[in-house]
């Protein structure tokens, strides 16, 4: 990428999905290909199953903070948590989301459905893309790789595909305790399938 | 490279000796990280202390001792260790001493948004306030340096987008650290009487003239873009960084002035920068400390150059900065156009989604059994609730945290409590880390002036909300040895507490049977302890991996199912949701075999998918007799 531009991503999802741990590994791929990388991580109180949002920035920034309608991609690790960052959103940009809703565990609420939260997303200027991914994560064995999933999905159809490299995310993956899964996952991902395993 | 952990680097690049502190988000990584390295390194020495106020004076007392030192907490750590602060600016020390306080504006997990470059304005304690990590890095050596060449203490402000972000960060060598200190006696300097005080509040005074023309030289404020621009922006702070890229967005050609140091006001340099220009724009995190002291300075030469900030309005008094908002400041006093992006609005509403306890918590059973046990008595009790992971039953079906204030509070408010509400019992909800913290003093207080009430410890082992630290129930210490463990119930014992009860926390029977016995206590007018104690299910589960001990799933036989829903409304487990046929179901996923609804399922409907490892129930603190349906 130009040494003027940059790129900002949301990483949106739920305690315990593994949002941070994504954030880490676009943020150590970003740096192995000599960016600069800014990963604003939530801690504390928010992990505890409640929401969770990362907001990493590649490139020329200064700002720790992805600022409202600028960001050019979100990773959705599930919808309603999608629905709520959507502010951050550029128009036009990307959304790589998983086909999942979590509902919240706290009583008296309701949780609109699966089509109507995705229904709401088409109906705006974003290139939305929702996939199945803790599914097929699942399948292979463990639903926490849902978040490279994605991530090979986000490679493969963004720019990020272009500034971190799919062979940059796979060193990456190579260091991280069980790493066959992961890169399997993240394959998967890439290519978009996986649905049928 | 994590701010905090840049923090962490500079230390053991100067050489710090010992350090020391309390966990607290954004802070906890700074003392994490150099117990990491003790732990391979063999030195420094570092601990996780039982409060602000100790660990504060841990550090001063070894660097007045010759070592340098640093200490860790989060912002209003800083309230529990005012104390000691505020004389050590009267003593100075003989080493470096760096007080790190990681602020949280924004309030992502704190009580309030206090910004404590006040204190260092109070307390007579310059303050060095990074900008990123990198900045972190080289401000936390400066502020080792600065400390030790005038002996005195340092306070590094931090705040949550600079402790909690990730950036590369170039580091240096390891320094060789200074272990050992000898103590010189001097009662004039060391003894704060009041015949020395004065004395030595007219050194302190000197020794701030000093400092303030020190940093005005500091190398770490700078100044960038055309000298002879009208406006001139400065960025305090993590404020430069918005600044800077506001700038370069707005491709404003303006002055743009980097803080490190905002306290003392390095007077010459601001005055350097801003003499001559019409307006000035601060850019700071947190309350508008600079922007105040920048006016009195002007007020004070006699210039009338216009300053803007939070408290002109331009940039918000509430909240952490956004680049938009400071962009949009910039616009305003440049006079020019700025328009945010329209944002896109979804028209379907997501429901909130609070933190919550998680998935085999013990304190859920806990929660459950003593509100069973308060129903029961037909009680209409005040939870006088407390900071921890218990204070997430703050929400329902619990509604149990009635007051939630600050450290140790609970059992402070319940004594006041206990007082004046005629009759009505209190039960003060405390973690054990927060126990030993603050708790115990009000403990001793309700003993000594007869305060009837029900403290109910929640003992799962660890500081659990931070990250798991250990603390003196542990058994363990910071860099990982093994340590004396204080058991909750000696303590309360040892104060003169007679009605003490330990309940196992995954045995919801067990704890409703002693809180029982307990209230019926309070009903008689004594102080009664309630210890429920279980693992932290987090830690309990990588034991579990560890020591290859299978977990058991549950599952629910849907011929027994009633639908009563007590497992989903009463417990609320998370792993637990209605089905849709009137009935529950058990997400596979979220379960973690803590077997606490088999326990209160009134039918018997939930059960073990798979044969389960006795050792797993040790691991929870259950006896085999506790274990079981009903």
């Amino acid at each position: 990428m130009a040494s003027s531009e940059s790129f900002n991503i949301l990483i949106a999802g739920v305690g315990g999905q593994g949002v941070l741990t994504l954030s880490r590994i676009i943020g150590e791929a970003s740096l192995a290909s000599g960016l600069n990388v800014l990963v604003a991580e939530t801690h504390g109180l928010s992990q505890r199953g409640g929401a969770v949002v990362v907001h990493v920035r590649i490139g020329d920034v200064d700002s720790p903070l992805v600022p409202l309608g600028e960001a050019d991609l979100m990773i959705g690790l599930e919808l309603l948590e999608v629905i709520r960052n959507i502010g951050y959103m550029r128009r036009g940009g990307f959304i790589v989301a998983d086909r999942l809703i979590i509902p919240p565990s706290i009583l008296d609420v309701k949780t609109p459905s699966l089509d109507n939260v995705i229904e709401a997303l088409r109906g705006l200027d974003v290139r939305l893309t929702v996939i199945p991914a803790s599914e097929v994560a699942e399948k292979l064995g463990d639903v926490r790789v849902a978040n490279v999933y994605l991530l090979g999905q986000a490679i493969s159809i963004t720019k990020l595909g272009s500034i971190i490299g799919f062979d940059g995310v796979v060193k990456v993956l190579r260091g991280l305790p069980n790493p066959e899964l992961n890169l399997k996952a993240f394959k998967l991902g890439y290519m978009g399938g996986g649905f049928e395993c | 490279m994590l701010g905090n952990v840049a923090v962490a680097r500079a230390c053991l690049e100067y050489g710090v000796g010992l350090a020391s502190g309390y966990p607290g988000t954004p802070s906890s990584e700074v003392v994490e990280a150099l117990a990491y390295a003790a732990s391979k390194l063999g030195y420094p020495y570092v601990e996780w202390s039982v409060n602000e106020k100790v660990a504060f004076e841990v550090a001063y007392g070894a660097a007045i001792s010759g070592v340098p030192s640093v200490v860790s907490m989060k912002h209003v750590g800083l309230n529990v260790a005012a104390d000691p602060f505020f004389s050590s600016a009267y003593t100075g020390v003989e080493a470096s001493l760096l007080v790190i306080s990681a602020d949280d504006p924004g309030m992502w997990s704190s009580q309030n948004e206090q910004d404590n470059r006040w204190y260092g304005v109070h307390a007579y304690i310059p303050v060095v306030e990074p900008a990123g990590a990198q900045e972190a890095r080289e401000a936390a050596l400066e502020a080792l340096r600065l400390s030790g060449e005038v002996r005195h203490p340092v306070l590094l402000r931090l705040v949550t987008r600079v402790s909690h972000t990730r950036a590369p960060v170039t580091v240096g060598a390891l320094g060789r650290p200074r272990l050992r200190g000898v103590f010189k006696s001097n009662p004039s300097r060391w003894n704060l009487i009041p015949a020395h005080a004065r004395r030595l509040r007219e050194e302190l005074l000197e020794r701030w003239r000093r400092i303030e023309d020190l940093v005005s030289r500091s190398e770490l404020n700078v100044a960038e873009g055309p000298r002879d621009s009208q406006v001139v922006v400065i960025g305090v702070g993590v404020g430069y960084r918005y600044a800077r890229e506001a700038l370069r967005r707005l491709k404003a050609q303006v002055r743009l002035v980097k803080v490190t140091t905002p306290v003392p006001l390095p007077s010459k340099f601001i005055l350097g920068e801003v003499e001559g220009r019409d307006s000035v724009l601060v850019v700071e995190e947190g309350d508008p400390v600079f922007e105040t002291m920048i006016k009195t300075l002007l007020q004070e030469v006699g210039l009338n150059t216009r300053v803007y900030g939070k408290r002109s309005g331009h940039l918000r008094a509430t909240g952490e900065l956004r680049l938009e908002d400071v962009e949009g400041a910039i616009a305003q006093v440049l006079g020019l156009g700025y328009r945010r992006p329209e944002l896109l609005e979804a028209t379907v509403k997501p429901p909130p989604r609070p933190p919550v306890l998680c998935p085999g918590c013990p304190y859920r059973s806990v929660f459950y059994a003593v509100r069973r046990a308060v129903k029961r008595l037909g009680l209409d009790v005040v939870y006088s609730g407390d900071i921890g992971c218990y204070s997430l039953a703050v929400n329902k079906p619990f509604n149990a945290q009635d007051t939630l204030i600050e450290m140790g509070g609970s059992v402070g408010l319940a004594n006041g409590m206990s007082h004046v509400l005629g009759g009505r019992v209190v039960i003060a909800t405390i973690g054990d880390s927060t126990f030993y913290h603050a708790g115990i003093p009000g403990l001793i207080n309700a003993v000594y002036n007869k305060a009837p009430m029900m403290v109910l410890v929640l003992d799962n082992g660890v500081t659990a909300m931070t990250g798991h630290q250990p603390h003196p129930g542990s058994g363990f210490n910071a860099m990982g040895g093994e340590a004396r463990r204080i058991p909750v119930e000696d303590v309360a014992r040892g104060v003169g507490v007679d009605s003490v009860y330990v309940a196992e926390a995954f045995n919801p029977r067990d704890v409703e049977a002693k809180a029982l016995s307990a209230l019926r206590d309070v009903g008689e007018g004594k102080i009664s302890v309630v210890i429920a104690r279980g693992p932290c299910i987090l830690m309990a589960m990588s034991r579990a991996r560890a020591e290859s001990i299978s977990r058991p799933s549950y599952v629910v036989d849907s011929s027994r199912c009633r639908g009563c829903m007590v497992c989903y409304k009463a417990f609320n487990c998370p792993a637990i949701t209605p089905s849709g046929d009137g009935k529950i179901t058990i997400n596979k996923a979220l379960c973690t075999g803590c077997g606490v609804c088999e326990r209160i399922c009134p039918f018997n409907a939930i059960k073990p998918a798979s044969y389960i490892d006795e050792r797993w129930w040790n691991l929870l603190g259950l006896t085999t007799s506790s274990v079981g349906g009903g």
